[in-house]
């Protein structure tokens, strides 16, 4: 077997001291990017591929038989009233949920912006929902909006915002609100921290400057951080988009997409066709239908907002 | 503190209460519903439904242990050549699986052969068992099949009578395939007249009343429909400034339980699922009827009956929310339960029967029976891709004996599978008893499997529609987020959605 010699260079001619195969020590990129290819194909590429392959078979539910038939799901998708509500639920979802988290996440993150004593720790602390998993979160939620001993449904109706006939996550104007705010309460300190990384990063030159000619901090605050802070805002709303967009755990817990599909986000859908009717060439379509959906959204975020990586 | 499940879940309601009265403060509440472990508790993962309200008395089961000589004798000896195997099964957690967990042990210590069982909501299982058959991956050597998925699965299963003619080494004396309930085994598990597997669950729908409430008003026990609807809108009426509702209900959108609320209105109301051309028929002036009366009982029922499946029903009736309950007879047990704090006041009687006329099984389609008791059963099958068939059969036997169904009715209260379970002197002894372990229910459920046992269709498309579309749009109804409380428009979606699934799969 070929081997290759390390010299130990201790300036007084060398000395070998380890022989390894040369494939180790190659120049060469292959065997470098082997592993990871090789996962990206297996774990990512592959998958995606064979679901894409599946999405051109019919399946007959009572046979099990699957014809290929390349329109037959893709028409069917296009037909069908669930995908395009679980569409408006899902960007509503994001959206909703992202623009809070955003705000809540720079207000927060420049209050924690200080280095007086006892941020650090209030800086760690914040990141606590962060370790909590997330279906963890959606049942200690589900028991607090419970209508007859939820502290939170009991808060409601003491304030006379909720009435007792109408529970939280049963009510079809309330369900998807109600599962936003626990996304919130979870995800909003990773907002937090990739902000404070942003801010923390920023050059103190500018806002000495600007505080000299008499800005005040608001200004300050649109007029420097804002477009200073710009590229990480983008990041982070991209980051955090795509991970909204696939939501599940928060409402397979609460809700299971209800009250009747008023919950229902893309990925809620793919899991009922593929669980509920064991229909996997469609589950497998709608699921290629949003990997499609969430490339087209980001490439024009990206593309609007000039996210560099 | 510690707390047995009945209690703690008696705890976290008196507290609920005590706090929704102002008769504790918040603090006082949150105190108490941390000390009943809310938050990452076993009652946590029963709220998200699915889980059977199972209230078992183990020492019952155990104090009748000890498995019939004969039957032990020839465990141990067909036993030995899979010592050190394991078998697997996945379940639902329903009061006889539960028991048979319990009781594993025994099976395992005269073969050798290790049992494992997984306990998983009714979705889960679903899932589990579709894509074990769809890679014929045998996974798991035992299926759990609830009632609605026997077409489904029937080709993934091998029929025990077969096995136990063509085994006769593997064959347990005594067996007697002839004791299980016929009506039983046709409405759970029988399919184009193979047997998928053997009859082990049977939740039927009775009815059950609060006797001392419906005294209190001097009403009459109903026994149609429309007796029943003008008890549950007077108890309303009188009852819920006290926080008593006249009924309870299993309405949780886009849940089976909901589906199986609305076939019994509808099998009730003179209509069936499937008409004899095979085409949706929930959607006639009688499916329709019974839709609208199932509104019009949801008006009179707690508001959280939108969100709950069977375990919440349960808690219903074990909290005193509600006077009378149409639903699976295995409920009653609990509530009578020493512990319980409505024990002696639930009575059961015979499920509702008309003013409307039954529709005929030869008017309905997919074998489907309408009649005045649905039936929730399930089987438990060998799987045809199983790699331990042999000793899971041996453990299939052991699990369907007489003596371990009669044991798990003794631990349970639920009804048995066997004939000769209803005459067991241990189940008789036990029909005046008031409190745990009580087998007073069981000659009205026994009546019911006999007379009036509904099933859902047998077709291979059921498990899907019953679990997804049918209660998903039922959910949009009941919620009001869709069809404006129009019952006719909701069962024309769900006629033309199932229509289509019937169709696609070449059904028809």
């Amino acid at each position: 077997m070929a081997e290759a010699q390390i010299n130990h260079q201790d300036g007084r001619g060398g000395r070998k001291l380890l022989a390894l195969p040369q494939w180790l020590t190659s120049e060469h990129p292959l065997p470098w990017l082997f592993p990871a290819t090789a996962m990206l194909i297996i774990f990512g590429i592959y998958p995606v591929l064979y679901s894409l392959w599946l999405s051109f078979f019919k399946r007959n539910p009572a046979t099990r038989v699957e014809k290929f038939d390349p329109s037959w799901n893709w028409s069917k998708l296009i037909a069908d009233d669930r995908v395009w509500d679980a569409v408006v639920v899902t960007l509503t979802y994001t959206s909703v949920a992202l623009i809070i988290q955003l705000v809540l996440g720079m207000l927060i993150a420049l209050l924690l912006d200080s280095d007086r004593r006892g941020f650090g720790v209030l800086r760690a602390l914040m990141t606590l929902p962060l370790v909590v998993p997330p279906a963890v979160t959606g049942m200690m939620f589900l028991l607090m909006y419970d209508g007859s001993f939820g502290v939170i449904s009991h808060v409601l109706y003491d304030l006379g915002i909720l009435s007792p006939n109408a529970p939280l996550l049963a009510n079809g104007s309330t369900a998807l609100l109600s599962v936003i705010i626990v996304d919130v309460w979870q995800w909003t300190p990773f907002m937090v921290l990739i902000m404070l990384a942003g801010l923390r990063a920023l050059p103190k030159d500018p806002f000495e400057a600007a505080a000299i000619d008499g800005a005040t901090d608001v200004q300050a605050f649109f007029r420097l951080t804002l477009p200073m802070m710009s590229k990480i805002i983008a990041l982070a709303v991209l980051i955090r988009g795509i991970d909204l967009f696939r939501i599940y755990d928060y409402v397979k817990v609460m809700t299971d997409s209800g009250p009747g599909t008023a919950t229902e986000t893309l990925t809620a859908y793919t899991g009922t066709v593929y669980f509920k009717s064991a229909d996997f060439p469609y589950a497998s379509t709608v699921a290629i239908f949003t990997l499609l959906t969430v490339l087209v959204v980001a490439n024009v975020f990206i593309k609007i907002f000039r996210v560099r990586f | 503190m510690s707390f047995k499940n009945h209690d703690r879940q008696k705890f976290i309601i008196d507290t609920a209460n005590a706090f929704t009265n102002r008769k504790i403060s918040k603090r006082d509440f949150l105190r108490n519903m941390g000390m009943a472990g809310i938050g990452m508790s076993a009652f946590a993962t029963g709220l998200l439904g699915g889980t059977r309200p199972f209230k078992g008395n183990m020492a019952h089961a155990a104090s009748h242990g000890g498995t019939p000589e004969d039957v032990a004798n020839f465990l141990r000896e067909a036993g030995k050549p899979f010592a050190g195997t394991t078998i697997r099964y996945t379940s639902e957690a329903t009061p006889p699986t539960v028991v048979l967990n319990q009781l594993k042990s025994e099976f395992t210590e005269l073969t050798g052969i290790n049992v494992e069982i997984e306990i998983v909501p009714l979705e889960q299982v679903l899932a589990k068992a579709t894509q074990d058959v769809q890679g014929e991956l045998g996974t798991y050597d035992i299926y759990y099949l609830d009632q609605a998925w026997t077409a489904t699965f029937s080709r993934d299963t091998i029929d025990p009578r077969e096995l136990y003619e063509s085994k006769p080494d593997l064959a347990m004396p005594g067996f007697d395939f002839d004791d299980f309930s016929e009506t039983l085994v046709e409405g759970i598990s029988l399919y184009d007249n193979k047997w998928i597997g053997l009859p082990f669950d049977i939740p039927i729908f009775t009815l059950m009343y609060r006797k001392d409430i419906l005294e209190k008003h001097g009403i009459a026990v109903p026994k149609t429909y429309d007796e029943f609807t003008s008890a549950v809108e007077l108890i309303t009426a009188a009852e819920k400034e006290n926080g008593i509702f006249g009924t309870g209900l299993q309405a949780k959108s886009g849940h089976y339980s909901l589906e199986c609320d609305w076939s019994q209105a509808v099998w009730g109301h003179g209509g069936s699922i499937f008409g004899a051309d095979k085409k949706f028929s929930g959607n006639d002036s009688a499916g329709v009827e019974g839709l609208e009366w199932y509104m019009r009982m949801l008006k009179n029922a707690p508001a959280n009956s939108v969100a709950s499946t069977w375990d919440g029903q349960w808690q219903m009736g074990a909290s005193g929310q509600v006077a009378m309950i149409q639903s699976w007879a295995e409920f009653f047990p609990g509530w009578n339960a020493d512990d319980s704090e409505v024990k002696g006041l639930w009575e059961m009687t015979k499920p509702l029967e008309g003013p409307a006329t039954l529709r005929s099984r030869d008017m309905a389609g997919f074998g489907e029976i309408p009649n005045w008791g649905h039936q929730g059963g399930s089987s438990i099958a060998l799987s045809r891709y199983s790699k331990n068939q042999d000793a899971a059969w041996l453990f299939l036997q052991w699990a369907c004996s007489k003596d371990i169904m009669t044991r798990c009715t003794l631990a349970g209260g639920f009804a048995p599978m066997r004939n000769s379970s209803y005459v067991d002197p241990r189940i008789v002894e036990r029909k005046t008893r008031v409190g745990s372990g009580t087998t007073r229910h069981l000659d009205t459920v026994k009546w019911t499997i006999d007379n009036a046992i509904a099933s859902e269709p047998d077709v291979a498309i059921w498990a899907g529609v019953a679990n997804n579309e049918i209660p998903t749009e039922l959910g949009k109804l009941v919620t009001g987020q869709d069809y404006n409380g129009n019952a006719q428009a909701c069962m024309d979606k769900i006629a033309e959605l199932v229509d289509q699934k019937v169709e696609e799969a070449d059904l028809l």
